[in-house]
């Protein structure tokens, strides 16, 4: 029985032994198979360790049949650093690119390529199995794909290290300008330079250079969109090559629907023709200076606006231009070029306008009842400069012609009763002038004798021009206390009596000139009295001829 | 006075060369007047271009007006000369009877008198037409007057006085128009032909119709002895000196009323201000 039990215990102490004996082999075992060549005992053996066995620190090198060589050796942390490296989502394994797998199986098949261009293009042609997204690549590239000289994949992205599509993004010009560094037309490559040093955020050479062919317009438009300098003219005047397409489209000359009509914004070509017919480079300008270009673009306005043109050639600013004072304003002066806007919307941009060159008158307007009415409350009613001077055939408004025609200019407003009653002004202010003495002469000058200087006065020579001020302001040339002054204009032995012989506009009445309203009473009531009372009595006395006529005419037959 | 054809010495040569004047410049007045006073109608702005301008218009207006104020003087004078040389009876000077003619004129006319009235050298309606053209007269040459130098008569007369006297002139103007046309025009050129006023004479029948009083007085040899000749040499001698004086200051008064003043000496004055003044520093092109 104990030698049973000492049986067993010796084999339990054995098994135990050979436990822990085998414990520790494994343990051991465990220990030398960590080692990295134990490691390919557990992993499946990648495709490519044999190429990288030999081509891993390699410094042999292969002489092609164009004499070329290249490096048979590679730098395995490049290859890991590259995107197609170790981090790459999906393993990219040698063969992948050196294809066909059986041209590199050891030992290695002759390569085909007879220079290493060649050799990389066939490489580069492996991508597409993987990249299929072609259309990202640049058009020009790819729609030149038959010429030796563009360039492949690998010329732009590497081979071994190519790089990331992220580092391609972030400097897309570069990338082209790797390639694509010089220009041979010094113009062009000055003008070429400025574009691309004024590229925006999203802008690469592709916004030019695009899949699409680019129409004329917007060929101009990205270019002088980009331009910020200017063109220098013969006389040293520079002109501002920088258009914002927006000022185009937001313009008069943008998308418009006038009297139901649609309208599609202009092309730059439809004004810039010559530009347009010329391409680019464009020819040189003919203008000397930038007013000369001002004047002579009028014509391109010519073209559409041929009514509006000839009436402004009747206008004094055209004649001036004519007569060679060049400063006189142009369609641009007043209209602007590629943001022409409403011009008399708001009113206020009339004035506005006009004061750009006529400040000084303008800054007059604007002290003035009218002026102040339309720059504070945007008046609608009050009058603008071109409501008095007329807008494109403005006449000179120093001639005799004008002045005479001038109380018929403020009458328009003034004898208008229902706009002067918005504002309690009196409308007998037009007949009163003319009933008296200086409207009738002035009148009849004007329909008899127009170009005839009459000194009489109108209406501004009395309520100021530019500054008229209401007729009761203090500083109204027409009221009370300044009236004399006003008068001794003309008529400097005037007395302090003499204003009071003007009727101030109003019809004569009791409270207003009642002198006067009573001589005109008098005759009123005498020519007729008078005048009846003769017609009266001649009436009498030709009814007596009558009837002594009847009665000689009677006595006569009664006494045959 | 009388004579056998049945003819009477009415107007001397003087009287018809007087109403000749009257007659031109009247009717220039007209002419040149009407038309200012209605300037605004087209057929007076036809007449004032017909006449070369309302500038031209105004001159011969004027021009008119003097030779009326000229001839007005010298009838003034040769009326002292009647009435203090000669003392010729006051023939013009309105009384009751003038009034009681008229009247019984009127209702002899409307056939509820009678008899016409018998009237004296110058009948009612004469003098009504002799004192209208002294009233008119008047009234246009002062108020013309005052048209002509509005600021010499605002140095004494208030302001209001010009366009009364405009309101005037023109009231008075259509007024005496109007009386000619139909009070003298119908006495003397229609009813019969009065041709006293251009041959002197008149006929025995107008004498017994319009001067039926006259008539008789000459007929029997009443009209008044002229003046004695010593008396009448002794006043003209006066006269004549004092006459001239008189014509001296009436030529000089004429002569300032023609240039007492030069009522607007120009327009305005021309403003010369820089009319182009482009703003500083200059704004962008409008909308660029």
């Amino acid at each position: 029985m104990d030698q049973c039990r000492s049986t067993r215990v010796i084999i339990i102490y054995a098994y135990r032994v050979l436990l822990i004996a085998a414990c520790g082999i494994a343990v051991g075992l465990a220990l030398f198979v960590s080692r990295p060549a134990a490691a390919q005992v557990l992993q499946p053996v990648p495709p490519d360790s044999a190429c990288k066995l030999c081509h891993i620190d390699s410094t042999e090198t292969i002489t092609l049949t164009s004499g070329e060589t290249l490096n048979a050796g590679i730098d395995p942390v490049q290859l890991d650093d590259s995107v197609h490296g170790v981090h790459a989502a999906a393993p990219v394994f040698c063969t992948d690119c050196h294809r066909p797998q059986q041209r590199y199986q050891y030992p290695h098949q002759a390569n085909p390529a007879e220079s290493l261009s060649e050799f990389e293009a066939e490489i580069a042609g492996n991508c597409q199995q993987c990249h299929t997204t072609e259309e990202l690549h640049n058009p020009g590239h790819l729609q030149a794909k038959d010429n030796p000289n563009v360039p492949n994949c690998v010329d732009c992205h590497g081979g071994h290290d190519v790089a990331p599509a992220a580092a391609f993004e972030a400097d897309p010009v570069g990338t082209c300008q790797t390639c694509h560094q010089e220009i041979a037309d010094p113009h062009i490559a000055e003008v070429h330079a400025e574009i691309v040093s004024n590229l925006g955020p999203n802008q690469t050479c592709q916004t030019c250079h695009a899949s699409t062919p680019q129409s004329e317009d917007a060929k101009c438009q990205t270019c002088h969109s980009l331009l910020n300098s200017a063109l220098t003219l013969p006389s040293g005047d520079t002109v501002d090559l920088h258009v914002n397409p927006a000022d185009l489209v937001t313009s008069m000359h943008g998308e418009q629907v006038i009297n139901g009509q649609q309208y599609t914004t202009l092309r730059c070509t439809d004004c810039h023709k010559e530009q347009g017919l010329w391409g680019f480079p464009h020819q040189p300008i003919d203008a000397q200076t930038r007013r000369d270009l001002t004047i002579n673009m009028q014509a391109v306005c010519q073209d559409c606006h041929t009514d509006i043109f000839d009436r402004n050639a009747d206008g004094i600013h055209a004649q001036h231009i004519v007569e060679g004072n060049l400063e006189a304003a142009t369609c641009e002066d007043c209209h602007g070029n590629h943001a022409i806007q409403n011009p008399d919307e708001p009113r206020e941009r009339v004035s506005q306008t006009c004061g750009n060159c006529h400040s000084t008158i303008n800054e007059q307007y604007g002290g003035s009842v009218h002026g102040a009415a339309l720059l504070g409350e945007d008046n609608p009613d009050v009058p603008i400069c071109t409501d008095c001077h007329g807008v494109h055939n403005i006449p000179d408004p120093t001639t005799a012609e004008f002045r005479l025609s001038s109380p018929y200019m403020c009458g328009r407003c003034h004898a208008d009763q229902e706009l002067m009653d918005k504002y309690g002004i009196s409308t007998d202010v037009f007949d009163t002038y003319v009933a008296d003495f200086h409207g009738t002469t002035v009148t009849l000058f004007d329909h008899q004798s127009p170009h005839e200087e009459s000194n009489k006065a109108v209406c501004y020579d009395c309520h100021g021009v530019h500054n008229i001020l209401p007729a009761s302001d203090e500083n109204s040339q027409v009221i009370k206390q300044n009236l004399l002054v006003t008068c001794q204009q003309c008529h400097p032995d005037a007395n302090d009596n003499f204003p009071n012989s003007w009727t101030s506009h109003f019809k004569p009445s009791i409270e207003h000139n009642p002198l006067v309203y009573f001589v005109d009473l008098f005759y009123l009531i005498v020519i007729p009295a008078t005048v009846g009372g003769f017609l009266l009595f001649i009436g009498s006395d030709i009814f007596r001829q009558v009837r002594e006529r009847f009665q000689r005419k009677s006595k006569e037959s009664h006494d045959e | 006075m009388s004579n056998s054809t049945g003819k009477y010495w009415r107007f001397d040569v003087f009287q018809r060369v007087e109403h000749a004047l009257l007659i031109t410049s009247f009717t220039v007045l007209v002419i040149t007047g009407l038309p200012q006073k209605f300037s605004s109608q087209p057929w007076a702005e036809f007449m004032i271009m017909a006449m070369g301008g309302i500038e031209v218009v105004r001159i011969i207006h004027r021009a008119a007006a003097v030779l009326l104020i000229a001839e007005t003087m010298y009838h003034f004078g040769v009326l002292t000369y009647k009435v203090f040389v000669k003392r010729v009876s006051l023939t013009m000077l309105p009384s009751m009877q003038d009034a009681k003619d008229g009247i019984q004129a009127l209702t002899y006319n409307l056939g509820v008198t009678k008899g016409a009235p018998r009237m004296g050298r110058y009948n009612f309606g004469e003098k009504v037409e002799y004192w209208a053209v002294i009233w008119g007269t008047l009234v246009m040459v002062i108020t013309g007057f005052a048209l002509w130098n509005p600021i010499a008569t605002t140095y004494f007369l208030p302001g209001q006085f010009i366009p009364a006297a405009k309101a005037a002139h023109g009231g008075e103007a259509l007024l005496a128009v109007l009386s000619i046309i139909t009070w003298h025009f119908y006495n003397v050129h229609l009813k019969q032909f009065n041709r006293s006023m251009f041959t002197g004479y008149i006929s025995h029948h107008e004498m017994a119709e319009e001067h039926a009083l006259e008539l008789e007085q000459i007929q029997k040899g009443q009209l008044p002895p002229p003046a004695h000749p010593d008396g009448l040499r002794r006043r003209q001698r006066i006269f004549v000196p004092l006459a001239a004086v008189m014509a001296l200051i009436t030529i000089v008064g004429l002569y300032f009323f023609i240039t007492f003043e030069q009522t607007a000496i120009t327009t305005v004055p021309r403003q010369t201000t820089d009319i182009y003044v482009p703003l500083t520093p200059a704004p962008d092109a409008p909308g660029g």
